[in-house]
């Protein structure tokens, strides 16, 4: 069975007219890394509310349909049942910091002794959490203290050291610049290669291009593709639903626009498929000229 | 100062040895005695006796009374003040403002009412410049004290410093948009008025967001809550709990005898 279904979901918030996700059906397997993207307001955040059970439990609204996580009915659930399956990061790290703890060190444990893990044990987890993001040295900052990219991954350390089984995390690198990016990235890529099951909200294409096993669109609420990476992202259909396609992908477009692409090509999504699908052209080019 | 959440200090004393609760039971005991107590010159005395001493022994006496000076003095001082000039009855006139007289029975009860504040805010003072704020909610957490309440209760008694820092973090934006936050009283207070909106509201946003996340964090898990820093409580420590009790009871019983 699937790790996480959600079945004809429609959601709408309290006090609005329109539903903020309409008819959602998916499911996700143990291991797998989903991508969401979608414009502002697509509805990206209320499906990681509604996945990680904020919704229906913290905003009240309307919720039709089903989710099942590892069998657990949400809707029929306490919300700290679903808090030990499901992890989320928020898309604000500042309000993500609990208010009661003086130093980084302690603000990741707070999950754990919430969790009545005993103290040998959360001190190893901690610092095993703090390796593996690679903010060891702000480990004795105040949270408080910290920039908005150093706030992000502590935020999400937080969220990682109580190993939840199913990872959401909604836009987590938006305070990081391309450095920050990359290392979070990176431990993004080091927990699916350990089949972690991933459901991430990002506009960074290019990284998802990279990683995500399926990409999911939004649009208005509604679901408008699903399917990998290469069948999404090369997709030109997709500016039309707000969404900026990596450089790579909109040069070739270009490219296409002046006749110039080979008929029935897709689209390259990635540096290494830009590379190779230029390079064969290229080389068609040089070929014909001889 | 940007960098702290809270008045703690860390230093090595027997009052940040004492156990969280009763540094609590501490601070509730002088306020019941201040407020309760068999003779209204009791505030006054458990503030020179007893909360100023303690804090010279806890290592934070100098801290301890510069933030009185700062943040205590001027509120009690214009209490009394209003008080003094305020309050009905008459009784023997010391001086007249106005129209009207400044009695010595007024300014008697004005000052009473000053030092039993002074007394409550400066326990509560004292306590928060010697408990860390996590190992106080920790404490109260493992005694069964339901999360919510335990988490309430710390944080409301880090409100104080947090606004501080959100107060510097605002007044930095205005000064960055060409707001004047320095010069002339005038120009200061109407510098103060944008600051007060986005910190009254930004406060209850963050009460929303904040509950969110230590949701997310598994605070409100029936789990039996364990603690990273180890909390001590030794015998002494219920022993003086016993004994504050004991005084309480004796002191607000022996006022109601006496009556
Ligand atoms: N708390 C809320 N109350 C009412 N409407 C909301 C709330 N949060 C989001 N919305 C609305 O729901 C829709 C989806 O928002 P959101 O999930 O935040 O989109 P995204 O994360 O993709 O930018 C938007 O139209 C937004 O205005
Ligand atoms: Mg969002």
């Amino acid at each position: 069975m699937a790790q996480v279904t959600i079945n004809n979901l429609t959601y709408t918030y309290p006090l609005t007219e329109e539903p903020a996700l309409r008819e959602i059906s998916i499911e996700i397997q143990a291991g797998e890394f989903l991508a969401v993207i979608g414009a502002n307001g697509a509805g990206k955040t209320t499906l990681c509310y509604t996945l990680s059970g904020f919704i229906p439990h913290f905003f009240r609204g309307e919720l039709q349909g089903k989710i099942l996580i590892d069998g657990l009915d949400t809707a029929n659930s306490k919300l700290y049942e679903i808090v030990e399956k499901v992890g989320l990061a928020f898309q604000n790290p500042f309000n993500q910091i609990s208010g009661s703890k003086f130093t980084v060190y302690e603000e990741i444990a707070f999950g754990l002794e919430n969790l009545g893990l005993p103290r040998d044990e959360i001190r190893s987890r901690v610092e095993w959490i703090l390796a593996l993001t690679g903010i060891e040295d702000l480990a004795e900052r105040s949270p408080y203290a910290l920039s908005g990219g150093q706030q992000q991954k502590v935020a999400l350390a937080s969220i990682l050291v109580m190993k939840p089984g199913v990872l959401v995390l909604d836009e987590p690198t938006s305070q990081l610049d391309p450095i920050g990016t990359r290392e979070v990235f990176q431990v993004i890529r080091s927990l699916a290669h350990s089949g972690q099951t991933i459901i991430l909200a990002e506009h960074k294409m290019e990284w998802i291009a990279e990683f995500a096993d399926r990409v999911l669109v939004l649009d208005k609420g509604e679901i408008v593709r699903l399917g990998t990476p290469q069948q999404v992202l090369s997709d030109i259909n997709l500016l039309s639903s707000g969404i900026g396609l990596s450089r790579y992908t909109r040069v070739a477009h270009r490219v296409n626009q002046q006749k110039l692409w080979p008929k029935g090509q897709r689209y390259p999504i990635s540096l290494q498929e830009a590379t190779e699908a230029f390079g064969r052209l290229l080389s068609q080019e040089g070929g014909s000229k001889k | 100062m940007r960098d702290r959440l809270s008045f703690y200090i860390l230093r090595e004393s027997p009052i940040h040895r004492m156990n969280p609760l009763t540094k609590l039971t501490l601070v509730f005991s002088l306020i019941l005695l201040a407020f309760l107590g068999p003779v209204e010159w009791l505030a006054i005395l458990l503030f020179t006796t007893v909360i100023l001493p303690l804090s010279f022994l806890a290592h934070v006496g100098r801290e301890f009374l510069s933030a009185t000076a700062r943040l205590l003095l001027p509120v009690i001082g214009f209490l009394f003040v209003m008080q003094s000039i305020f309050l009905p009855g008459g009784g023997t006139a010391l001086v007249q403002v106005w129209v009207l007289d400044i009695t010595l029975e007024n300014v008697n009860i004005a000052f009473v009412n000053a030092t039993r504040i002074l007394t409550m805010i400066s326990s509560f003072l004292l306590l928060l410049l010697t408990t860390h704020p996590s190992a106080l909610m920790s404490d109260l957490a493992r005694r069964g004290v339901p999360g919510p309440i335990s988490y309430t209760v710390t944080s409301t008694l880090q409100i104080l410093p947090q606004m501080q820092v959100k107060a510097a973090t605002i007044m930095d934006a205005q000064r960055a948009r060409g707001l004047e936050t320095q010069g002339n009283l005038m120009k200061r207070i109407r510098a103060l008025l944008p600051l007060v909106a986005p910190l009254v509201f930004g406060s209850l946003v963050d009460v929303e967001e904040r509950a969110i996340a230590i949701e997310a964090r598994a605070f409100n898990s029936p789990r039996q809550k364990t603690s990273l820093v180890e909390i001590d409580d030794r015998p002494i420590d219920r022993r003086i709990r016993w004994g504050l009790i004991l005084v309480v009871i004796f002191l607000l019983g022996s006022r109601l005898w006496l009556k």
